[in-house]
């Protein structure tokens, strides 16, 4: 395409770092993303238990201790509903990638099979049944 | 001013160009193909086309069946070597298209699925969804850029083209998002500008189709055919005049009065037709111009609806079901429902005639070549004498892709070896043209382009409507030759370079007040009644084939004026008979 | 009744920057942006730029941001908004004039995924394609090129090179029609660094899309597609 330049002058707004806080859509989706974080702490206590297991006895119980707090607690319970929340947010989105039935159906086989999971890995290691 | 130089110029990016410029970079792939448009080529209003592109395709419909459906259609003013000739070549530019990977509609087998049509003998109309112009435009778009060849230059509106003893030179064009002007030289230049509709106030067009290319080619010298011709689609939604496809009632849907009753069985398309089985050529499969005749017959009779203050009857799709509506017509749904916010699952739809097309246009041959060497008219801006007084829904699309083919293959076969381009002479012009423009700018005054065009528009529908009188075209051709005055005199108060919208809209208003006149000179003219021409005058009200069997031609006189000739319609094997549908044709049948 | 319309006007002969300028537009319940910026246009201020053509939502033309959600002008209604609303061109586009954005971007992108059908077969007749098989790609196929998925795509307004919703909307068009065989030809570009797999599902672009059709189901269907494709090209030599 011919270009003179002239009276042309294209008007660029660069995106602001805070795009995000424009729309709460875009707040949702950081919040989705940001679920990490909680998770990345879990992990980093269940390798801190893991290697005080390894340690011995005495290592073993401190962790318990730590993570018995009200402070380790409340996090961890924040992160469950993180889980929870990826977890909604995930299984919506699967049927989109993979429209192998109808999305209704497959977000509730999904919901289905992360309960039924659960319910088997806790009568596993004897906490119920 | 730049100048480019170039093989073929094609002037706007709808079905038609698009189809030409791929048909001359398939014979020419060495050639440089200058594709212009005044909007990006998706925006051509071919993209709005609903119902459907016809070619014979049943084993039980036959070449002659569609030849007669559209010769009677067109009230015998069609050119019927033409006729013979599109619908032979109909079925392969459909087949062409699907190869293209155009979604046709399906049969369950896999096989072409086809929908009856308005005054249509059999089914035959090809359809995608109820979007075909839509898909049409983008699958011919998207297959044009796989060719090297074809240039596009988007955003580029033609002021003139150049012309120098009957032979075209080229085009000068304003480039948009800049305001450079373009001397573009090329011996060939095909003219695919669309219609004229936005002329009349009430219209299913986008803004766009505002007969450029026939004003263009009318002020050199070359004959506007058949311009008192006008379409008024029967149901388009109340105040916007927004489409609702003639493929709803191909499917079944039914035109009621305010009394709920189908008034069209008085109106010579009857005995009304079971609901649900809609039969051919009957009732609401009636064409264009009887539907749209028989509303404005019930409203002088005061059986009309009311819509928000607009005349109205009622497209009923109720007895289709909710899964039918949604399989076949779901833009039909979306749009009744955005728009006038009625659910077509539950309430009728309000719907009345609005201009749709142009059945006239720049006369040309059978190539789309005009009397001008070199330059080419193709689809709604040309008159290649397929529609003659009245056309018939889903013939148009087909058009596009027949005769945009011809003239692309004419205009490539036809290139000259050499480059014999005059510069100078195109200079001169577009110095002079170019001296015109700067002229036209100035300081804000009394009325305004947009006030003008207003004024032209609320006049062609009063003057040249679905119902004409004497009285009512002269006063319409005063009016427009004041407005002619007061556009003359007017000034464009913005001087801005880069997309002056006041500008272009000066120059459309400019180019369709000289079609404006074509299209109400021709119909004073034109002493009877014919297809979409209908006048109340006494003596007038009928078809005259004895006076009338022949094509206006208006041409730009040396004062500025409209002239008029005549030419006789061709005929070959379809002698001029009584137009009949519903139970009046099956005696004849 | 009025309402007041606020728009971000550009002229880049005079203006460093768009600015805010008012507008007083009388509406019924069915007038829409579009309708309210032609009364502007014609009757309070001439030198308004924007596109638009249809008035049916079909032609793409006359997309802007109506409070900074991205829109077709034609089919948003101002019943539908408060007293005050503001509007500005598309997000993500560098801007000509007032309301009219530059989409050669868009353009560059759509071509850059082939989005024809590529079969070499020299048959007379129409392929065969069920129902089933059209409908498969047949909701892809109806992206009316708006733009409105790259304005609401916050990786493309980070990034112009990724190749964006609609373009990739197109290849999958084309991947997924039962008539084309030139997937192959089209996966370099989806399976590069600003193909599918810049895109992170944000899926504001299904929100907006004026067709409904799922620019982000189309796009993250093209990394499983990518994914296969990738897979597959390891073993085979």
């Amino acid at each position: 395409m011919p270009d003179s330049a002239g009276a042309r002058r294209p008007y660029l707004q660069p995106l602001s770092r805070s795009w995000w806080l424009k729309h709460s859509f875009f707040l949702r989706y950081m919040l989705r993303e940001a679920t990490v974080l909680p998770l990345l702490f879990f992990c980093g206590c269940l390798l801190a238990g893991l290697y005080s297991l390894a340690q011995g006895e005495s290592q073993y119980q401190s962790w318990l201790a730590f993570m018995a707090q009200p402070w380790v607690i409340a996090l961890n319970a924040l992160l469950l509903l993180a889980s929870f929340y990826h977890a909604k947010t995930f299984f919506e989105l699967f049927p989109r990638v993979m429209p192998l039935l109808p999305a209704p159906l497959m977000i509730a086989g999904q919901w289905l099979g992360t309960i039924a999971v659960a319910l088997l890995l806790l009568w596993l290691f004897g906490a119920i049944g | 001013m730049q100048v480019l130089t170039t093989d073929i110029i094609v002037v706007g990016g709808g079905g038609a160009g698009l189809r030409a410029a791929i048909a001359a970079a398939q014979i020419r792939p060495d050639a440089r193909i200058s594709l212009l448009s005044k909007v990006y080529p998706m925006r051509s209003h071919t993209v709005a086309a609903e119902g459907g592109a016809a070619a014979v395709t049943l084993a039980e419909d036959s070449l002659d069946a569609h030849f007669q459906d559209t010769v009677a259609g067109s009230d015998w003013l069609a050119d019927q070597l033409v006729v013979e000739h599109f619908v032979k070549a109909a079925y392969q530019e459909l087949v062409q298209l699907e190869h293209w990977g155009c979604p046709w509609s399906r049969k369950a087998d896999g096989s072409i699925q086809v929908r009856r049509f308005g005054g249509m003998k059999t089914e035959r109309t090809w359809f995608a969804a109820d979007k075909t112009g839509f898909h049409i435009l983008h699958t011919l778009f998207q297959t044009s850029l796989q060719y090297p060849a074809i240039q596009r230059l988007d955003e580029f509106f033609v002021l003139d083209l150049l012309v120098s003893e009957q032979q075209v030179l080229g085009v000068l064009a304003l480039q948009l998002n800049s305001g450079e002007l373009f001397q573009i030289l090329a011996p060939k230049v095909i003219l695919a500008t669309g219609g004229a509709g936005r002329l009349f106030h009430y219209n299913t067009n986008g803004g766009i189709v505002t007969g450029d290319g026939m004003a263009l080619a009318y002020r050199h010298g070359v004959a506007l055919r058949d311009m008192e011709f006008v379409q008024y689609h029967p149901t388009g939604l109340p105040g916007s005049g927004i489409l609702i496809t003639e493929a709803a009632r191909g499917e079944g849907g039914i035109l009621l009065n305010k009394d709920g009753y189908r008034y069209l069985q008085d109106y010579g398309l009857g005995p009304e037709t079971p609901l649900g089985q809609p039969k051919n050529k009957y009732m609401e499969l009636g064409p264009r111009d009887k539907l749209s005749q028989a509303f404005w017959q019930q409203q002088q009779a005061g059986l009309t609806g009311d819509y928000q203050g607009h005349a109205v009857v009622y497209l009923d799709l109720r007895h289709l079901g909710a899964q039918k509506l949604a399989e076949r017509l779901p833009f039909i749904c979306e749009l009744s429902r955005s728009y006038v916010n009625i659910d077509p699952v539950q309430q009728p739809i309000p719907i009345r005639p609005a201009v749709h097309y142009t059945m006239g246009g720049i006369l040309t041959d059978l190539h789309g070549e005009t009397s001008i060497s070199g330059l080419y008219a193709i689809g709604e801006c040309a008159s290649v004498g397929l529609h003659g007084a009245n056309r018939l829904g889903s013939n148009s699309l087909t058009e596009l892709l027949v005769f945009g083919k011809a003239a692309g293959e004419h205009a490539a076969q036809s290139l000259p070896p050499t480059n014999n381009s005059q510069p100078t002479a195109a200079n001169i012009q577009a110095q002079s043209r170019q001296q015109q423009l700067a002229s036209l700018f100035g300081a804000k005054q009394q009325h305004s382009v947009a006030s003008l065009r207003k004024a032209m528009t609320l006049a062609m529908e009063q003057g040249c409507g679905i119902y004409r009188d004497d009285a009512g075209m002269q006063q319409c051709r005063s009016t427009l030759l004041e407005l002619q005055q007061q556009l003359a005199k007017l000034k464009v108060s913005d001087h801005s370079k880069v997309f002056n919208s006041e500008l272009i809209q000066y120059l459309e208003l400019s180019f369709g007040l000289d079609v404006a006149l074509t299209i109400c000179e021709s119909a004073l003219a034109r002493k009877e009644s014919r297809g979409a021409h209908q006048r109340l005058d006494p003596g007038m009200t009928q078809r005259n084939d004895q006076d009338f069997l022949q094509h206006t031609l208006a041409y730009r006189a040396a004062d500025g004026s409209v002239a008029l000739r005549y030419q006789p319609v061709r005929i070959t094997s379809l002698p001029p008979a009584a137009r009949v549908y519903g139970a009046a044709a099956k005696q004849g049948a | 009744m009025e309402k007041t319309i606020i728009i971000q006007r550009y002229n880049p002969e005079q203006d460093q920057a768009p600015s805010a300028e008012r507008y007083q537009v009388p509406f019924d319940h069915s007038t829409s942006v579009l309708d309210a910026l032609l009364y502007i246009q014609q009757q309070l201020d001439p030198t308004l730029a924007f596109r638009w053509s249809c008035r049916m939502a079909i032609c793409g033309s006359c997309g802007v941001m109506v409070n900074k959600i991205p829109k077709l002008g034609c089919k948003t209604f101002l019943r539908d908004y408060p007293a005050e609303l503001t509007i500005s061109a598309l997000d993500h586009f560098p801007i000509e004039k007032d309301l009219i954005s530059d989409m050669a971007v868009f353009l560059d992108h759509l071509q850059a995924v082939k989005p024809y059908l590529i079969n070499d077969s020299k048959n007379t007749e129409p392929h065969r394609q069920t129902p089933a098989q059209l409908k498969k790609y047949q909701k892809f196929s109806s992206c009316i090129n708006c733009g409105l998925c790259y304005a609401a795509c916050p990786q493309f307004g980070l990034n112009p090179e990724f190749l964006g919703p609609a373009a990739i909307v197109t290849a999958q068009r084309y991947n997924l029609d039962s008539r084309d065989q030139g997937k192959a030809q089209r996966m370099p570009q989806l399976n590069g660094k600003n193909g599918v797999w810049a895109c992170t599902f944000v899926g504001f672009c299904a929100d907006v899309c004026p067709k409904h059709l799922d620019p982000a189901a189309a796009v993250n269907q093209g990394k499983v597609a990518s994914a296969t494709d990738m897979l597959i090209s390891i073993f085979k030599p």
